[in-house]
C-alpha cells in the first residue's frame, strides 16, 4: 500500500536516507498551526511598520508642542467629539473598562499599503523597510537554530561553505516558511549569489493588471524586505557578519518554459553579495 | 425541553467534528515553533519602535489583528459554509470549537457566562503564540503580548454583524494561573438594505 515501506522493504537505505527519513518524521511530529494564519500574519506585518511610523511620527510632532501625554489625551478627546460622544458623560472607569478597544482609530491595511508605495519621503520610506528587514533578521537567527537542533541531515557544520549554507537556505529556511525550495540559485563562486523564486508564496495572491505598472510594482515591493532580512539573519547566525552581506532583490519575468502560469505575474530574485570569509 | 436540549448537544458534537475534520483534512499545516517565532519578532521589533510604551503596543497588536480578522473571516465562513448563528451561545461555540481549531488548533474552553448570556470567556490553555515566552519584569505588568487574538476576534466578529468588546482578563505570561480572554456583545448591527427597497 504504503509505496515508501514498499520501498525500504526491497532496498536497504543509506544512511543519509534514513537520516532523511527522519527529519521529515520528526518535522511531521512536531505541533502545527494554519499556514493560512501565518501567512495573514507576516502579510500583515507590512502595513502595520507603515502604521507605526505614522504614529511615531505623530507622537514626535506631539512632543515638540508640548506634553505628550496630555497631548495623546487631546487627541483622544478629538476623536470622541467627532463621534458626536459626550465625553464628559463617561466616568474614566467605565470608558477603561467598557471600551478598552473603542478608542482605537484602526486604518485598513490596503489604505496603508498604498500609502507605503505613495510616500515621498525617503527618509520614511527606509525606516520602515529597515523595520521589516529588522523582523526578518530576527527571524532567520532563531529559525537558522530552530533547523540545527533539529537534526538536520542537510546541515553539516564540518566544510560547510558559503554555497552549502545557501543552498541551506533555499532548500529547507524556504520550504519550512513558505513549503516550496527556492526554483534557481545561481553562483559565481565569489560570493554573489541570485535565489530566484518564480512563485514566491506571500504575494501569491496579490493581483495587478495586466501591464503590471510600476506603480503597483512598488506596492508590493516592501513584502520582499522581510526575506531579505532573513537570509541575512541566517548567514549572521551561521558566522557572516550583516555588514559584510548585501542583500536585494528584484521582480524577474516568469521562464517561458510550459510550466503552469498562475498567481503574481513576476518572479522574485534576491541577489546575495557576501564580502568575506566566515570567522 | 429534552428534546431542545439533546439537539444542542448533537449540534455542538458536530461542530467539534466539522472543526475536528477540516483541521485534519483541508488545513495546509506549518510548524508552530515557526509561527511563535515570527509573532515574537514582530512584537520586540514593536517594543524597540515604541521604546517600551507598552499601551501603544497593545493598541497596535490590537489593530494588526483586527485588520487580520476582516479579511480571516472570509476563508472561515468560506471553509466551514456554517450558516449565522442564533444566539451567542452558539457562537461561543463555533469560535472555540470550529474557529481555533482550524487556524490554531487548540479548543479553549467556554465559561464563566454573564446572567443575560451576551458576554463569555475562553481559557486559553497552550497558547500557540506565547510558546517559548517570557516577559521581561517591567513590562509584564502592562503588556498584553497576545492582544493580536482580541483584534482577530473582533474584526471577524464585526464582519458577521456582531459588534463586540474583546479583551484579555489573564493571561499566563503575567503570572496569572490561566490565559482567560472575555468576549462581550455590544448590539447585533443591523443587516442594510438598499435605499428605496423595502
Amino acid at each position: 500500500m504504503d509505496p515508501g515501506r514498499n520501498y525500504q522493504a526491497n532496498h536497504p537505505l543509506t544512511e543519509q536516507e534514513k537520516k532523511q527519513q527522519q527529519f521529515r518524521l520528526f518535522q511531521e511530529s512536531l505541533p502545527k498551526v494554519s499556514q493560512l494564519a501565518f501567512q495573514m500574519l507576516l502579510n500583515e506585518i507590512v502595513p502595520q511598520a507603515m502604521a507605526v511610523e505614522n504614529e511615531l511620527n505623530d507622537l514626535n510632532s506631539l512632543e515638540q508642542t508640548g506634553d505628550r501625554t496630555s497631548a495623546v489625551e487631546g487627541e483622544r478627546k478629538g476623536e470622541g467629539e467627532a463621534e458626536n460622544i459626550p465625553i464628559n458623560d463617561l466616568s474614566l472607569q467605565e470608558k477603561e473598562v467598557s471600551s478598552y478597544n473603542t478608542n482605537l482609530k484602526i486604518q485598513p491595511s490596503h489604505k496603508l499599503i498604498m500609502e507605503l508605495a505613495e510616500l515621498e519621503d525617503e527618509e520614511k520610506y527606509n525606516n520602515i523597510l529597515k523595520r521589516l528587514r529588522n523582523i526578518g533578521f530576527e527571524m532567520g537567527k532563531k529559525m537558522c537554530e530552530m533547523l540545527v537542533f533539529s537534526n538536520n541531515p542537510n546541515l553539516h557544520f564540518k566544510e560547510m561553505d558559503l554555497l552549502l549554507i545557501m543552498k541551506f537556505i533555499c532548500r529547507d529556511v524556504w520550504k519550512q516558511l513558505y513549503e516550496k525550495p527556492i526554483d534557481n540559485l545561481k553562483t559565481n563562486h565569489r560570493g554573489t549569489f541570485y535565489l530566484i523564486d518564480y512563485n514566491y508564496k506571500p504575494i501569491q495572491a496579490f493581483s495587478l493588471s495586466e501591464e503590471a505598472p510600476a506603480k503597483e510594482l512598488k506596492m508590493v515591493e516592501p513584502f520582499l524586505e522581510i526575506p531579505l532580512g532573513l537570509i541575512k539573519g541566517v548567514l549572521a547566525s551561521l558566522g557572516y557578519s550583516p555588514e559584510e552581506v548585501i542583500c536585494i532583490s528584484s521582480f524577474v519575468d516568469k521562464p517561458a518554459d510550459d510550466r503552469p502560469k498562475y498567481g503574481f505575474p513576476k518572479g522574485v530574485s534576491f541577489h546575495v553579495q557576501v564580502n568575506m570569509k566566515p570567522k | 425541553m429534552s428534546r431542545s436540549r439533546s439537539s444542542t448537544t448533537t449540534q455542538s458534537r458536530s461542530l467539534k467534528v466539522t472543526g475536528e475534520e477540516i483541521w485534519k483534512n483541508k488545513t495546509e499545516k506549518i510548524n508552530t515553533e515557526l509561527f511563535a517565532l515570527t509573532y515574537g519578532a514582530l512584537v520586540a521589533q514593536l517594543f524597540e519602535d515604541y521604546d517600551n510604551d507598552y499601551s501603544l503596543i497593545n493598541e497596535r497588536l490590537f489593530s494588526m489583528g483586527y485588520n487580520i480578522g476582516v479579511r480571516l473571516i472570509e476563508d472561515f465562513l468560506a471553509r466551514t459554509a456554517l450558516p449565522r448563528c442564533e444566539d451567542m451561545v452558539r457562537t461561543s461555540e463555533v469560535i472555540s470549537k470550529c474557529a481555533f481549531k482550524i487556524f490554531l488548533n487548540i479548543t479553549p474552553h467556554v465559561t464563566n457566562w454573564s446572567n443575560n448570556k451576551d458576554s463569555f470567556s475562553l481559557i486559553i490553555e497552550d497558547n500557540p503564540l506565547s510558546e517559548f515566552v517570557e516577559l521581561p519584569m517591567n513590562a509584564k505588568k502592562q503588556i498584553w503580548y497576545s492582544n493580536v487574538l482580541c483584534g482577530v476576534l473582533k474584526g471577524a466578529l464585526e464582519m458577521v454583524q456582531l459588534d463586540c468588546d474583546v479583551w484579555f482578563v489573564a493571561d499566563i505570561l503575567k503570572g496569572d494561573p490561566q490565559t482567560e480572554l472575555k468576549i462581550k456583545l455590544n448590539k447585533i448591527l443591523k443587516d442594510e438594505i438598499p435605499i428605496g427597497d423595502d
